[in-house]
């Protein structure tokens, strides 16, 4: 049995987990039960979203001290649940949370753990995970050792939440006791805050229209907004106009800032660096819109327009206004 | 503010192979007596991480510091099987007949210095001793009594880089969690003090601090201008077949000209994994030349492309190389203080080797540091002992005859390569001092080396083409290093100028956005009209380049936030 453990905050649940669920539904191929279980408080409403997907059961895993995150209370919590339920594997989809508490699980567990998976093969009985190194240069094909469960989480974007199945009707939600000792949570949160005002998600954005250097001065960004609202999309930028103050640090694409997979991508005035590459590969469509024919940026564009932005993406706009 | 202070009776700062040799040392030392507390700190986030070489190892100093290190796993694999010299020609090659007696390194092994500084590390760590990855040293650290009247906290920071002033007490620390507006944002962390009886400090070519020393202490004055290269590496996977394991080449000439010193090297470490790498002396005088490029016309040269061409590109680097020498070496001992190994200038030009010289000067260090700390007299008077150990072991006798090589080669590759054999046959007898320039200081200006007709040519004399395949531009390049710093804290480059838009286009082209190897320097149209300098800090592979090069002296590399920057596994 895969289990795979679902992510929600606050009775919300992040997009990545029925990525999550798509890569166990494919390395099971039916040959194999998958289970999804969510751990929070009051989680009741997450399960019965979760349950529209084509697993064996729901687990909701419910305790108040579960409420907001903390390592300690996840880490005893999901250490019980998979004690219980003995699954072959436990997918997490590899969020920052995950991040956070799937080492110290692991270690408590002492199983397995592959991090940052992008693929997944079944040959001949041994499940194998691939996941990048070397920034992405290179792929390694991973097959845990030891007993299990095999502990692993999957990269943002790897696998497309639409292709997870769904079931013919709603799978069972369970309840899972488990037992938290609050006097040894060693974390107490405190409200959250956001510390720039502004602040945005770009990687749960379905689509992103993302501004580089041909775009030339501050009062021309006006142009790359006009685009993004057309496609009702969020704006985003390359290093240079974030380093210039153009947009805020937050809106920066690439590996010194947020990694995008979604559905759209246009790239606007963005060469392509390999820098900014790393940040939005994954996206579905790559639209790029850039004066120089041999731009990188080309070689990763599923459409690609030579020309200058500032005549293309008026017109752009007067289509999609039509 | 509430700044931690930690007291320590050695502090090593820097962990690279003359820091951890130190601390390996020492801790061999107090065995069986009162244990010494000592402390490492290095600005990588792990063992390492920043450690860039060729390299060829000259096992020697090993032999005597860990003598069952072949026991212990040390990573040396590779020894040297055989050694070549090419002289090249544009499209040419010619070999050197016979492989001059520097050049020879049978005995020796072909090395990865991050792998080896990580093994190194593991043996410091099994001693005991504390290693602190990811914390930079940021400021000096010297004992000035705090004024009267003067609340603490001023006196605390007048006291972290004040010229003149008597005894160095240790090193503060980076802050964590400043902004890029430099004020601190929610997870602000003051650097630590941390006090040390003795400081040794292995920061590495050009290191920050140590230049504070040269600033505040003018360790310098009676030295000859230290004088450094550039060298840029590659590390490639190539059909396994195309080299033996072991295999050394080095080359002369092409894409350097007679003016330019430098040279490349090419070794085979097994599997196809080979390292590659082009040295340019940082004493150049084209201000457009642009050592980056000359590497990748090095890679197109048919016998080099030859050897690359269907492999993959795995990791680049860069870093600076102390080349001048044992008369560049600066006042090794101060009040309560170190200096080791390539921050010292201890590097052998000539042989291309430095790594045994900077753990051999761990190793001094450590028992000075050591008999005084228990004589309890950690004064000058009693660390000048470094110095007469220095003078008294294999560094001397390796570095003094050849002191004056790479200077030689200021006068061209032919008297360079005539001093350097006459150096070679005497041992160094009869040759006369001669005296270097600091590299910056021979950068010739636009008008004075192109002529008044080209003034305002921006495009370098040696541009190279970037094929994706062999070459590649300086920002892939940067992205190979595995660099990263995060884009919300204060420029770790630190350009307090107005020369770059005003006056350093006319005069010298902007040679910063040419030297640096991973385009952190960057003249953008500043949307009137102008240019103006924008620092992609975020690009920085620690180099030093562009602390030693810029011909103004503009340029101040100090330490980004702890456990940023490259990242070199297997480099």
């Amino acid at each position: 049995m895969i289990l795979v453990i679902a992510e929600q905050k606050d009775g919300k649940l992040n997009r990545a987990s029925w990525e999550a669920i798509a890569a166990a539904q494919q390395l099971s191929a039916g040959a194999m039960p998958v289970k999804v279980a969510v751990a929070g408080h009051n989680v009741s409403g997450v399960a019965g979203e979760l349950a529209q997907a084509a697993v064996a059961e729901v687990i909701a895993v419910d305790h108040a001290a579960l409420a907001q995150y903390t390592p300690d209370a996840f880490v005893q919590a999901l250490q019980q649940l998979i004690t219980q339920a003995a699954p072959a594997m436990v997918f997490f989809p590899h969020s920052y949370q995950t991040r956070d508490f799937s080492a110290t699980l692991a270690t408590r567990l002492d199983r397995a753990l592959v991090t940052d998976v992008i693929g997944v093969t079944q040959s001949g009985g041994a499940a194998a995970f691939s996941r990048p190194m070397f920034q992405g240069k290179l792929t390694a094909d991973v097959v845990p050792q030891g007993p299990t469960p095999h502990l692993i989480s999957i990269q943002i974007g790897a696998f497309r939440a639409d292709a997870m199945q769904k079931g013919a009707s709603a799978a069972s939600v369970a309840t899972a006791a488990v037992k938290i000792d609050e006097s040894t949570l060693r974390q107490k949160p405190e409200a959250p805050f956001q510390e720039a005002k502004q602040a945005v998600d770009l990687s749960q954005a379905e689509r992103i229209v993302s501004v580089g250097r041909g775009i030339k001065s501050q009062e021309n960004i006006a142009v790359a907004e006009q685009l993004a609202k057309a496609f009702g999309a969020e704006l985003a930028a390359s290093r240079p106009i974030c380093d210039n103050g153009w947009l805020p640090m937050e809106r920066q694409i690439g590996s010194s800032g947020q990694t995008v997979a979604p559905k759209l991508y246009v790239a606007l005035g963005i060469s392509g660096a390999i820098q900014h590459l790393v940040g939005m590969k994954g996206s579905r469509t790559i639209v790029a819109i850039n004066k120089d024919a041999e731009a990188p940026i080309f070689e990763v564009a599923d459409y690609g327009i030579q020309g200058d932005l500032f005549e293309l993406a008026p017109a752009i706009i007067a289509e999609l206004q039509k | 503010m509430n700044r931690e202070t930690l007291e320590v009776d050695v502090l090593i700062v820097g962990g690279g192979p003359a820091g951890l040799s130190a601390a390996l040392r020492l801790a061999q030392l107090q065995k069986g007596s009162e244990p010494l507390s000592i402390a490492v700190i290095e600005k990588a986030p792990q063992a390492g991480a920043h450690q860039l070489s060729g390299a060829l190892l000259d096992p020697s100093t090993l032999k005597d510091l860990i003598p069952d290190f072949a026991a212990k796993g040390a990573p040396l694999s590779t020894p040297v099987d055989n050694d070549n010299i090419y002289f090249l020609t544009q499209d040419g090659k010619v070999r050197l007949p016979i492989t001059p007696p520097p050049f020879r390194n049978h005995g020796n092994y072909i090395i990865s210095l991050s792998t080896f500084t990580k093994w190194l590390a593991e043996q410091v760590e099994a001693e005991g001793v504390d290693l602190f990855w990811g914390f930079p040293g940021q400021h000096v650290l010297y004992d000035e009594a705090p004024r009267e009247g003067v609340p603490y906290e001023h006196a605390d920071d007048r006291r972290a880089s004040r010229p003149g002033t008597p005894k160095i007490i240790g090193v503060r620390t980076g802050d964590r969690g400043l902004g890029k507006d430099g004020k601190p944002k929610a997870a602000f962390e003051p650097g630590a003090d941390i006090h040390a009886k003795v400081t040794i400090f292995a920061d590495g070519v050009r290191g920050h601090l140590t230049k504070q020393l040269y600033r505040d202490r003018q360790i310098g004055i009676a030295a000859e201008p230290p004088v450094y290269a550039i060298g840029i590496k590659e590390l490639w996977d190539i059909p396994r077949d195309r080299l033996k394991p072991g295999t050394v080449i080095h080359t002369l000439g092409y894409p350097l000209r007679e003016e330019e010193f430098g040279g490349s090297w090419l070794y085979a470490m097994g599997d196809g994994r080979i390292s590659i790498g082009f040295v340019v002396g940082l004493e150049y005088r084209d201000p457009l030349f642009d050592p980056h490029a000359a590497f990748q016309h090095y890679k197109q040269h048919p016998f080099i492309r030859s050897i690359l061409a269907g492999g993959q590109l795995v990791r680049f680097g860069a870093k600076a190389i102390p080349e001048g020498g044992w008369n560049t070496q600066p006042q090794l001992y101060l009040d309560g203080a170190l200096i080791v190994g390539d921050a010292a200038n201890f590097v052998n030009s000539e042989r291309l080797k430095g790594i045994h010289l900077a753990m051999r000067s761990g190793m001094l260090a450590a028992e000075t540091a050591f008999e005084a700390i228990r004589s309890g007299n950690t004064s000058s008077t009693a660390l000048a002992s470094y110095k007469a150990r220095v003078d008294a072991s294999a560094i001397k006798e390796e570095l003094y005859p050849v002191r004056s090589v790479h200077q030689a080669f200021g006068g061209g590759l032919i008297a360079g390569s005539a001093y350097a054999g006459v150096a070679m046959l005497t041992h160094g007898k009869f040759l006369p001092e001669l005296s270097g320039t600091p590299g910056h200081q021979r950068m010739r200006m636009i008008e004075d080396y192109y002529g008044l007709a080209k003034r305002d040519i921006l495009v370098p004399s040696n541009a190279a083409p970037i094929d994706r395949k062999v070459t590649f531009d300086k920002v892939t390049g940067a992205h190979y290093s595995g660099t990263h710093h995060g884009e919300d804290q204060p420029v770790h480059l630190l350009v307090h100028t107005e020369v770059c838009h005003s006056i350093c286009g006319s005069e010298y082209g902007h040679p910063c956005v040419k030297f640096c190897p991973a385009n952190v320097y960057e003249m953008v149209d500043d949307g009137a009209g102008g240019r103006r300098l924008q620092i992609n800090a975020s690009n920085c592979v620690h180099c030093k380049t562009c602390d030693i090069m810029d011909p103004y002296g503009v340029i101040t590399w100090v330490a980004p936030e702890g456990g940023e920057g490259p990242s070199y596994d297997g480099m």
